[in-house]
């Protein structure tokens, strides 16, 4: 009986298991393989794949961060592996910002086409006996249908498209890439690129970061988020100049961000411009939301407030 | 009495509700930052989920300066994540040695069907 239905299963597995063919979504000039040589490889010892991984990723993004390093910020010995989050969280310890990648294999290949390796999360067995695997990514060829993995001891292994595919959905198609700060990875958009990049910056503060919301606001110059934030990593490193410059970008990119119109005001306020203070300000207090009060208070404070020897 | 325990976990959880989407704004007027327009959740919940996560690291056999360390990484939904279902998170490892026979018979067909890619000698 329960042969039978392991067979079922089998069989049911198998009516869903016709490899995908990358070539129809791609377009003409896309390359049909690809090769990054320069990942370096570090075989793993026992079940520290993760830590592997992670070496393999970060030492390919110029970052100097080795297995041994790496082993204490993510290994958990009582679950003998690593889990995701950890993942995520140790590059921001190298200087490096983790990016989540798409679950469908052309996002791994457009990675790997813009020169990033991938690390990705399998299951290489059933769901009934998981075997939870990180690997990376570093290469393709669809004309034989393979991808190129460095995993576990064994460098660039030719895995086919349909196994990999497998063994990826079942890690619930978990990717992702390791960049340095003037990067971005490709495909992304603006939402969780802007997100990641928070993340890297409660860890590795302003001034390390400031390079990622510059190249984030020239891509997505529309994110208002994005020139808020940049803003503020000026703010914090001195810069009111470029602070102001990029507050005002914000307001141009959406007129109803108002913590970008009160730190705008608050920014008058220290340069010695009251009267542009209230102005801005005074925008703020009139965008109906949870900022409301705290313009209105910055507002009260601006009229009681002696004002400073003016700049201007 | 049935009832009284309902209306208590109600409350405790509208609470949670409105705690949870209270934004975060500074007690004193100046500049806005960039994680109070970001974090959309209450800072109490994440300071919790941290204690909690860095608690969890140290059952599972790692030191309290790495614990802490390896929480300070940690993102607001990294720590959440990390705090709610560490214990059925997948914790990628992947040694082959331990599987059992009857696994492998089945593991070994499901290799050679190209469903799974478990053993080394399968590949084609």
């Amino acid at each position: 009986m329960k042969i039978a239905g392991a067979l079922t299963a089998l069989l049911l597995l198998n009516g869903c298991a016709a490899a995908p063919d990358l070539r129809d979504t791609r377009s003409a000039s896309a390359p049909s393989h690809a090769l990054l040589d320069a990942v370096p490889f570090h075989p793993q010892t026992d079940y520290q794949c993760g830590p592997a991984a992670l070496a393999m990723a970060l030492q390919a993004s110029g970052a100097d961060a080795s297995v041994e390093t790496l082993i204490p910020q993510v290994f958990l010995p009582g679950r003998e592996g690593s889990v995701q989050p950890e993942m995520t969280a140790a590059p921001r310890r190298h200087g490096r910002i983790s990016y989540p990648v798409g679950g469908e294999l052309s996002n791994l290949l457009e990675q790997i086409d813009a020169g990033h390796p991938v690390i990705v999360l399998q299951n290489l067995s059933l769901p009934i006996y998981p075997l939870w695997h990180y690997a990376v990514v570093v290469g393709y060829d669809l004309d034989a249908g393979a991808l190129i993995l460095h995993s576990g001891t064994e460098a660039r292994r030719r895995v086919p498209l349909g196994t990999f595919d497998k063994t990826w959905a079942r890690g619930k198609r978990w990717a992702m890439v390791a960049l340095p700060p003037e990067e971005l990875p490709a495909g992304i958009g603006p939402l969780a690129a802007l997100a990641a990049i928070h993340d890297f910056e409660r860890v590795a503060g302003p001034a390390a970061t400031l390079p990622a919301w510059v190249t984030a606001t020239e891509r997505w110059p529309d994110a208002s988020n994005g020139w808020f934030a940049r803003g503020n990593a000026h703010y914090a490193t001195g810069d009111r100049d470029a602070a102001h410059a990029a507050f005002t970008a914000a307001v141009h990119a959406d007129a109803a961000h108002a913590p970008a119109w009160i730190n705008l005001g608050t920014l008058y306020e220290e340069l010695g411009a009251p009267e542009r203070a209230r102005r801005a300000l005074e925008t703020a207090a009139a965008i109906d939301g949870p900022w409301q009060a705290v313009a209105t208070d910055a507002l009260a404070r601006l009229r009681t407030d002696p004002a400073p020897a003016p700049l201007e | 009495m049935k009832s009284s325990i309902t209306r208590l976990v109600a409350s405790a959880v509208i609470l949670t509700f409105v705690l949870g989407s209270v934004p975060f704004a500074p007690a004193h007027a100046g500049m806005i930052q960039t994680a109070d327009v970001f974090d959309d959740r209450a800072r109490i919940h994440a300071v919790l989920d941290r204690e909690d996560v860095r608690a969890q690291l140290e059952q599972h056999g790692v030191s309290l300066a790495d614990a802490k360390s390896r929480v300070a990484a940690l993102s607001d939904s990294e720590a959440r994540q990390m705090a709610d279902q560490l214990e059925n998170m997948p914790a990628g490892a992947a040694d082959v040695v331990g599987v059992l026979f009857t696994i492998f018979i089945i593991l070994l067909v499901t290799d050679l069907l190209g469903l799974t890619s478990v053993f080394p000698f399968t590949r084609r």
